[in-house]
């Protein structure tokens, strides 16, 4: 328990840092240890497949993906901060008053009628046998998504002449 | 003391490795010595010399074989699950032999989507680099190349 | 649910047809498959059958809304021309593939059982879309409205997903059914465990679906994002995807939170009026048709939500009703819009305003009669099939005992009236207003597609009955 605080701590530490930090890449870098630190929660919680592809995915492929763009960005003219102060106020108050709600909701959850979990929640074998035996079509479906995702993403991305040259 | 259970002991690793590795640099920066110049604190460029800001704008054809990477990494993630069930005894033997089939079909069309996919991106060209041209020259030269091969000769004794 | 598997294998082969290098061979390939789609929908009509573990469950209910979304599918795919002959810009292959696959999201979006489904479904219609919005890439605008499509449309994905893992932690199921029933027992201990994730759960789900179908205060995005895409996809979202928003929005609250009426009623009630307030009154001052479009899609949805409110067993076909005559008023318009717009061409520039409208009924009265007929059934004047629609709508209303629904009615019947002074604009242009438009040429299926939904949105203000009663 004296861990999870420890990790939750250090989870909302870095998660803020991607949103203070002024250099781009230094955001990339937090995001990734953000990314490591719920990986730790999804131990923490049994599930350690979804720890593997955490990493896997999101910290090795996707934060790949964040570079790119960042790069693709021409970081060296520094653009000054389009949003007003009275845009950030508002957002803020609207942020904060979602998170006051949504905290207010969960305290008041009574968590005392939960079932305890056993050994084998979360495990690889588990997950593959609700997958490929009760969700065969959502799995299947998935690929049309990606699929939609290639083709599109590749659509896209082809640099075409008469296109704005940046 | 209470017992670690198998994950605290890869917590206890990521540290033992964090630790080890601030360890030797403290230890490297105790002992050397400490002369910097300007050559030595130049961005080391396999030798040559470094030339313009390495914050330079990507090709976009990064960025799209990047996203086909994500879309197969993702796509070999579900198949750990599956590799996991697909030969599972108890189901076989429930469903007389059915599930091994119905299993292995079902991995070959989310695959071949995804193959197909990849065979659209491919014959369309979206993973050729473009190549610098190679242009032979139209240059005709006056001496003939039958001296050139005398030259040869002669030296290649 | 033969049609998404059917039309899943369409959408690839499209794209390999594209290899061809005949463009003619794609539009009528790409309309045979939505027929043959379309046909396989109908082998589910009276039976009632779940597929694949109560993933999906087909009824009459489920077809009808298929047929709508696959016949308004048909429709945008008559009227795209083949996208120019431009071989250098346009990629009609892929433009046809994403279409047929938008469209099987959108079936999985009104058939779900389970909300793994709606959320696959609703994210393979929202990534065609992404992609569909910034396909003009030489144009600033189009790329500026795909990002942001995308950045809120995810982070509006993101809303919906915490809610359907909260309802999932209070209910343990994903089956809409299985929620219904998790929902009762929750209520039962009244104030009991799982109470407030429920209730939180609900309403972001809610917000998720809204921002979709964009329902004031979510609708920010919408004029920016209608404007700049191209005109035919913006005739695809402001149809497709809202039928099957408003389709998926019923569904889930309707049957999975019934037994809370008042948690999302009484937010829906605020949210149906500042949609219909806010669409109409902002489209009074808009100077530009396809930004007026842009908000009365806004204030569609507003009415559309009424139904939802409504709550009543015969509430099924007004909303099919009302759907069904608000896709083919709106595709008319667009069709309109987009070779009118194409000919006032200024310096390669699309002209879109309502100035490029003038004097349209000289040289080319079928399209000032088609755009008339559809301006009029968009503002509910009788004898077309948005009169009936609207009728519908306003007597589910009526007829619920509540009084709220009284203010309700008094709100759409006033923001009805200031529609009618918009839709009223262009047709004035057309007619009355000075100007020049030269013949445009249309091509055999363009004026098949006008006199068709022309006559359609007639034929069904004379005798709403006939569609009615098959719904």
């Amino acid at each position: 328990m004296n861990f999870w605080y420890f990790l939750t701590a250090l989870t909302l530490l870095s998660a803020s840092m991607v949103i203070l930090s002024k250099n781009p890449i230094h955001s990339v870098l937090y995001l990734v240890f953000t990314f490591f630190c719920i990986s730790g929660h999804y131990v923490l919680l049994n599930a350690q497949f979804l720890m593997a592809v955490n990493i896997v995915v999101y910290a090795g492929a996707i934060m790949v993906l964040f570079l790119f763009v960042i790069m693709m960005m021409d970081l060296s003219k520094n653009s000054p901060d389009s949003k007003s102060t009275l845009t950030k106020l508002a957002g803020a108050i609207l942020g904060g008053t979602l998170l006051v709600i949504l905290i207010a909701a969960s305290r008041k959850v009574d968590l005392k009628d939960v079932k305890p979990i056993d050994a084998q929640t979360g495990m690889v074998e588990g997950l593959g046998q609700i997958l490929y035996r009760d969700y065969v079509l959502p799995f299947e479906l998935v690929s049309i998504l990606f699929f939609v995702a290639m083709v599109g993403a590749v659509m896209l991305g082809k640099r075409e002449a008469g296109e704005r040259n940046f | 003391m209470t017992m670690l259970t198998d994950f605290g002991y890869i917590l206890l690793f990521i540290i033992a490795a964090i630790v080890f590795v601030a360890v030797i640099l403290f230890l490297a920066k105790l002992i050397r010595p400490n002369r910097p110049n300007e050559e030595k604190l130049t961005t080391y460029e396999s030798g040559e010399e470094p030339d313009g800001n390495a914050n330079v704008r990507f090709n976009i054809r990064f960025y799209v074989v990047a996203l086909i990477f994500i879309l197969f990494d993702v796509e070999i993630i579900f198949l750990f699950p599956w590799a996991t069930v697909f030969g599972n005894k108890r189901l076989i033997a429930e469903t007389d032999g059915l599930w091994g089939w119905f299993s292995l079909v079902e991995m070959f069309v989310f695959v071949g989507v995804l193959l197909i996919g990849l065979a659209y991106a491919w014959i369309k060209g979206h993973l050729d680099w473009v190549r610098p041209e190679v242009k032979t020259t139209e240059y005709e030269s006056k001496i003939p190349t039958s001296l050139y091969d005398k030259i040869n000769q002669k030296y290649s004794q | 649910m033969n049609a998404i598997i059917a039309l899943s294998l369409f959408g690839i082969s499209n794209l390999f047809l594209g290899f061809l290098n005949n463009r003619k061979i794609l539009l009528p390939a790409t309309l045979v498959f939505i027929l043959i789609a379309l046909g396989l929908n109908f082998a589910d009509w009276n039976h009632e059958y779940y597929w694949f573990n109560n993933m999906l469950k087909t009824n009459n209910l489920s077809v009808n809304f298929v047929t709508i979304i696959l016949l308004s599918t048909f429709l945008v795919v008559a009227i795209s021309r083949s996208f120019g002959d431009d071989d250098e810009h346009s990629h009609p292959a892929e433009y046809y593939a994403i279409l047929l696959f938008s469209a099987v999201g959108a079936i999985m979006m009104v058939t779900f059982e389970n909300l793994i489904m709606l959320f696959v479904g609703l994210e393979i219609l929202s990534v065609s879309m992404y992609v569909l919005t910034g396909s003009d890439k030489r144009s600033l605008r189009s790329n500026e409205a795909a990002l942001k499509y995308f950045l809120m449309g995810s982070f509006a994905t993101g809303i919906l997903l915490f809610g359907v893992a909260l309802v999932y932690g209070a209910t343990s199921s994903f089956d809409i059914h299985g929620i219904a029933q998790g929902v009762a027992k929750a209520k039962e201990q009244m104030g009991g465990a799982y109470g407030p994730l429920l209730y939180s759960g609900v309403i972001l789900i809610m917000v998720g679906l809204l921002f979709k179908i964009s329902a004031a205060p979510f609708h920010f995005w919408t004029p920016d994002v209608y404007d700049g895409a191209p005109s035919i996809f913006t005739a695809f979202m402001s149809t497709v995807v809202k039928t099957a928003g408003v389709a998926a929005t019923y569904r889930i609250l309707s049957i999975s939170f019934p037994s809370v009426y008042g948690l999302w009623g009484n937010p829906l009630v605020y949210i149906v009026c500042a949609t219909l307030i806010i669409g109409n009154i902002t489209a009074v001052y808009q100077q530009s048709f396809k930004r007026m479009l842009a908000y009365s899609s806004i204030s569609h949805a507003g009415y559309l939500l009424i139904t939802v409110l409504a709550k009543r067993p015969e509430t099924n076909s007004s909303l099919l009703f009302y759907s069904l005559a608000y896709a083919i008023a709106t595709i008319t318009a667009f069709a309109v819009l987009m070779v009118v717009s194409e000919a006032q061409a200024k310096n390669g520039k699309a002209d879109e305003s309502f100035e490029a409208l003038n004097g349209l009924a000289n040289n080319n009265p079928l399209l000032a009669f088609s755009l008339t007929i559809s301006m009029l059934s968009l503002a509910g004047i009788p004898l077309t099939a948005g009169f009936f629609g609207k009728f519908f709508v306003f007597s589910d209303a009526f007829s619920n005992p509540s009084s709220l629904f009284k203010w309700i009615l008094v709100i759409a019947i006033l923001m009805s009236t200031v529609g009618i002074y918009y839709y009223f604009k262009p047709i004035i242009a057309a007619y009355m207003k000075k100007g020049e438009v030269a013949k445009i040429e249309l091509s055999p299926l363009y004026k098949f597609i006008l006199i068709l939904t022309t006559t359609l949105t007639i034929l069904l203000g004379l005798a709403p009955d006939l569609v009615k009663n098959i719904f």
